[in-house]
């Protein structure tokens, strides 16, 4: 697989217990990191937990990596993910303490904060694009949970994710073209 | 697995999210180390998803950074994950919760503590019922027995063929005073000698049979006891009342005659 040279450096110094390898690899992959277990969890407080936590299991478990499966950021982001459900699914309230009625308009209120919303590219998808991958990805749901939630055939779901991909790829490009074009133009 | 199927199913993009089973990721590994193109759509997918990941990054407080940089050096390998908030300020809920918890194991406890108390003096009351129960038991046991004997004594007494002799004190004991049973169908004598005055420890009475002439012992008369059975002796003219020396005598002792009565 291909994989980031100073990614690779830095894991073979982790692997031979270099602690600033891991402070190092934090520094550039904790904010990508904790944007999706704060979009997760939606409270700060235990996302810098889950953050710590989730470094903690790259270091102990960094021999357990294999770049040959997939990237750093793709094998972390998955620790990121299970230690932030577990979490979640530990935390879930055995009596129910809340008006389940209101659980929906709950939960868009807490989207429209600042942290949860969607930023870059993607928030200039379709809507429906845009919340298949925030389903998939930010909320950590699985294809068959998300497709529920959007109230569509899971054949449907799939198309979603694909042609959001699809786009995301379309207007990046666009974008790097501009910024070409707006770099020649500029210049000459 | 068919390529096409692995695309159209969405499996890279499961793979990449870690949905997949075990059994799955073993075969998406195996294939896409064996097919390049699918290798580079999935390389690009990952590419995508970081980016999207970067282009939604937030940069988390440095207290983060100083408390895994603290765990990782304090602890080395196999560190704890050690809570770094601090105090959660706006962790009404989980407070919430954690004081309804609180409270429902205080009630618990509380509710735990007075039933143990409650089953403690039960269990007391239980035992000082049982207690009492064998004491009645043990008391009604004796007053049958107790009523067994007086009512067996009261029916030897109270029968048509016995006959009640009075036997009066002589001019030694004036005051002294003994009724003999007498039955001589069932040829049984019982005597109360709780009327005799108490004698000195070595000495007794003793009750004797006449027969022509001969005296013919009948057995001891202890004054503590209210009805003492003695031998039926045929034929017997009297009955005669004598001091002796205690487990008494072979023969009367006549100057110590102090009661006597005729048949």
């Amino acid at each position: 697989m291909a994989a980031d040279l100073k990614d690779t450096e830095f894991i073979n110094q982790l692997v031979n217990g270099d602690k600033n390898a891991l402070y190092l690899l934090y520094d550039k992959y904790s904010a990508a990191l904790y944007g999706v277990i704060l979009r997760m969890c939606r409270e700060e407080d235990l996302a810098k937990d889950l953050l710590q936590e989730s470094f903690i299991k790259i270091w102990q478990n960094i021999g357990s990596y294999d770049a040959e499966k997939g990237k750093f950021y793709t094998w972390a982001y998955r620790i990121a993910k299970n230690t932030t459900l577990n979490e979640l699914r530990k935390s879930t309230p055995l009596i129910q303490t809340e008006d389940l009625s209101v659980y929906e308009n709950k939960n868009a209120d807490l989207e429209e904060t600042d942290y949860t919303a969607l930023k870059g590219i993607l928030s200039d998808l379709e809507p429906h694009h845009q919340q298949a991958i925030d389903l998939v990805y930010f909320k950590g749901q699985t294809h068959r949970e998300a497709h529920k939630v959007m109230n569509v055939p899971l054949g449907s779901f799939k198309s979603y994710i694909r042609q959001a991909l699809m786009k995301l790829r379309e207007r990046r490009s666009e974008l790097s073209l501009l910024i070409l074009l707006i770099e020649v133009f500029g210049n000459g | 697995m068919d390529k096409k199927k692995i695309l159209e199913d969405g499996l890279l993009e499961q793979y990449l999210l870690g949905e997949l089973s075990d059994e799955q990721e073993i075969l998406i590994q195996k294939v896409l180390k064996e097919d390049a193109d699918l290798r580079t759509i999935f390389e690009g997918l990952e590419e995508e998803f970081e980016k999207i990941a970067f282009e939604n990054a937030i940069l988390p407080p440095d207290s983060v950074k100083k408390a895994l940089r603290k765990a990782i050096e304090t602890s080395g390998e196999n560190t704890k994950v050690r809570d770094i908030s601090g105090p959660k300020k706006n962790d009404t809920f989980n407070t919430g919760r954690l004081a309804v918890a609180a409270s429902f194991a205080a009630i618990f406890a509380l509710s735990s503590f007075w039933l143990y108390n409650r089953w403690q003096t039960a269990e007391d009351n239980l035992r000082t019922l049982q207690e009492q129960t064998i004491a009645l038991q043990d008391r009604l046991s004796n007053l049958e027995q107790t009523f067994e004997v007086t009512n067996k004594r009261f029916q030897t007494i109270n029968n048509r063929n016995v006959i009640p002799l009075l036997l009066k004190g002589n001019r030694i004991f004036p005051e002294s005073r003994a009724v003999a049973y007498v039955n001589h169908t069932t040829k049984s004598v019982m005597v109360n000698a709780q009327g005799l005055p108490p004698l000195e420890k070595e000495k007794t009475y003793q009750m004797w049979a006449d027969v022509d002439g001969v005296m013919i012992n009948m057995g001891l008369l202890p004054t503590d006891t209210d009805l003492i059975p003695l031998k039926y002796i045929d034929r017997a003219e009297s009955f005669n009342i004598t001091i002796e020396p205690a487990g008494g005598n072979d023969h009367p002792t006549v100057e110590n005659l102090i009661s006597n009565v005729l048949l």
